[in-house]
């Protein structure tokens, strides 16, 4: 049996306190997935840094997919970690930074980010999950890294751990081998994205039909939003850009995963 | 600049050639696939309208492009593929190549990493699903064997510019009509028609459906006074805006083609695999006007936005629209 490691995932230096409840974590995640307005800045990564160094555990860098603005951003982070605490991880979830990293950063170890891994998540699926046929259902379950060339263009390239969501409709692992690590976030699962953002502006009523990629006043700091629709098994959660579901159910397979990534909050 | 048009039978190569189009894309579905996986796509489009049904037929339509210098490109832009499904994938992508089509449309790195190996004669672009917000993005996939690249809709016209300055060598399109996707299309994980229209809940994009919608309690109501629920209530009325217009409902990004023009955009893309052949025909002659005005009038930036808008008008019976325009910031510009 895989020993399985825990981890605390915060997108905002307040969160910390999630951390002082309990020391069962070996590693913290920080950072942000889905907007890069919502970047930690680099006086931010460093409180982390030392945060981390006390605690001795280990550091995992969150980033985002990123206009070309976004990547020097992440390029001013990335500096900052590789100099002061080389040996740290960086998800992407854009194969920009992971080229940048590539390219740039040795010392920074690789892990290809959930929005990267693209299963699919609506919780409709539920509804035929029973109806369609089995290699319909396999489809839905597995990842892309059941490929085995896939598998090698990764560890190629460094990459050798993945990030999944807890899906609804289960993940099955199996034929996707033991070189590529697997963590597992729970409990909200991202379902889609966008930089058409709702939130931004939604305070403002005389703005109420304008969509684009407007100003925003992080607005998705002061309010969330739950839709409801009877056809949807869960509920969907909006926050800023993203819209989320949350499963707290734990998979039968949880001993395929060797990392749990717990999420006190909508990480956004 | 050209205009990619979306190409659904050979039946309609020779009008679309006659509007305007320099280049096809398309997508085929047989049913061996479409027995093993009804409602999962193999190209971005659920099985009914909107794929060539045979290679044979594929292949008359791209002999009858060709004799235009129209090049035909073939989609397998799903999001993923798993192992099981490559045979089959393969399987169409060897068959699409000996139909003659000029290249594959694919948003997936690991099967772009696995055609690279291939070494087909064609070449690989990286559709919409690859989300590539950035230069580096782009150098990405250049290194791993495209040779061009559609960009997400979500990119201002300022921002497109930078990457395409930072990336030389690949050629970039952009959207310009159509499908003004709500959510980052390659990011995003619902799955649409998972059932016929009979059933519209399960057939209608997740995006668009009916939703009740409420703040998510991070307070309770007795901590909040009357009139903040009040305020909160508005806040809830954008949420709602995507059950009350229709994404297809004629979004258009065509100001943009000055811009777009400048900054040495290859093509525009039509979105509408599975639109009737009059809408494709109708599309495809609006651009073709105003790049054709582009190009021999030169016209100044305020007089080709209200040469656009007025064509708009004439063409789809509809005003501009802030939610329904693919570049908003282009409404700046006085007409």
């Amino acid at each position: 049996m895989k020993s399985m490691e825990q981890a605390l995932f915060i997108s905002k230096v307040d969160s910390l306190k999630y951390y002082e409840d309990t020391d069962e974590f070996a590693r913290l995640y920080f950072g942000m997935e889905f907007c890069e307005r919502l970047l930690p800045n680099v006086d931010d990564l460093k409180n982390v840094i030392n945060f981390v160094n006390e605690k001795k555990i280990g550091l995992t860098l969150v980033t985002p997919y990123v206009t070309e603005d976004g990547l020097k951003r992440v390029e001013r982070l990335l500096n900052v970690l590789n100099e002061q605490k080389p040996g740290s991880e960086v998800v992407f979830n854009d194969w920009g930074v992971f080229h940048l990293l590539s390219d740039n950063y040795a010392g920074l170890v690789p892990v290809l980010g959930r929005l990267l891994n693209k299963m699919k998540r609506g919780p409709r699926l539920m509804n035929v999950l029973d109806k369609i046929p089995e290699e319909s259902v396999r489809y839905y379950r597995s990842p892309g890294i059941t490929v085995p060339k896939v598998r090698e263009f990764l560890l190629k390239n460094r990459i050798n751990r993945v990030e999944f969501d807890n899906l609804l409709q289960g993940i099955d692992l199996e034929r996707t081998g033991d070189e590529i690590r697997k963590s597992l976030y729970l409990p909200f699962a991202y379902i889609t994205t966008t930089r058409l953002c709702l939130t931004a502006l939604c305070d403002q009523p005389d703005r109420v039909k304008e969509v684009g990629i407007l100003p925003c006043g992080h607005e998705c700091q002061r309010y969330t939003f739950c839709l409801k629709n009877p056809i949807m098994i869960a509920n969907l959660i909006r926050k800023g850009n993203t819209i989320f579901l949350c499963n707290e159910d734990i998979p039968d397979n949880l001993r395929m995963f060797d990392r749990v990534v717990i999420e006190p909050e909508i990480p956004i | 600049m050209k205009i990619l048009s979306p190409l659904d039978s050979k039946e309609e190569v020779e009008e679309l050639i006659q509007a305007g189009v320099d280049e096809f894309f398309c997508g085929l579905l047989e049913e061996k696939w479409h027995e093993k996986y009804p409602v999962i796509s193999i190209n971005r489009r659920p099985a009914g309208k909107g794929h060539f049904r045979s290679f044979a037929d594929l292949k008359e339509a791209v002999m009858m492009a060709q004799d235009h210098h129209v090049p035909v490109y073939f989609t397998m832009n799903e999001h993923y593929y798993i192992d099981e499904q490559y045979d089959l994938v393969i399987d169409y992508v060897k068959k699409a190549v000996d139909a003659g089509v000029a290249g594959i449309i694919l948003a997936d790195y690991g099967l772009l990493t696995i055609l690279s190996d291939l070494n087909l004669p064609v070449k690989l672009q990286i559709g919409t699903g690859g989300t590539v917000f950035n230069s580096q993005a782009a150098k990405f996939y250049q290194k791993t064997g495209a040779s061009g690249i559609t960009l997400p809709r979500h990119l201002t016209i300022e921002e497109i510019r930078k990457i395409v300055q930072n990336s030389p060598g690949i050629e970039f399109s952009v959207f310009i009509l159509n499908s003004r996707c709500v959510n980052v299309d390659g990011f995003c994980t619902f799955e649409h028609g998972l059932s016929d229209k009979s059933f519209l809940p399960l057939y209608r994009n997740a995006c668009m459906l009916p939703y009740h919608i409420s703040l998510y309690p991070q307070v309770s109501a007795e901590e909040r006074d009357m009139g903040e629920i009040i305020r909160e209530h508005r806040f809830l009325e954008r949420q709602h805006i995507w059950e009350t217009v229709h994404v297809d409902d004629h979004p258009c990004g065509a100001c943009a083609l000055y811009e777009f023009k400048e900054i040495g955009i290859h093509g525009m893309k039509v979105v509408g695999r599975g639109n009737p052949l009059e809408r494709k025909v109708k599309d495809v002659i609006f651009l073709r006007t105003l790049l054709d005005r582009l190009e021999k009038e030169r016209p100044s930036l305020p007089e080709f936005r209200n040469s656009v808008r007025e064509l708009y008008q004439s063409t789809y019976s509809r005003s501009c629209r802030t939610h329904l325009c693919y570049y908003p910031e282009v409404r700046e510009t006085p007409a």
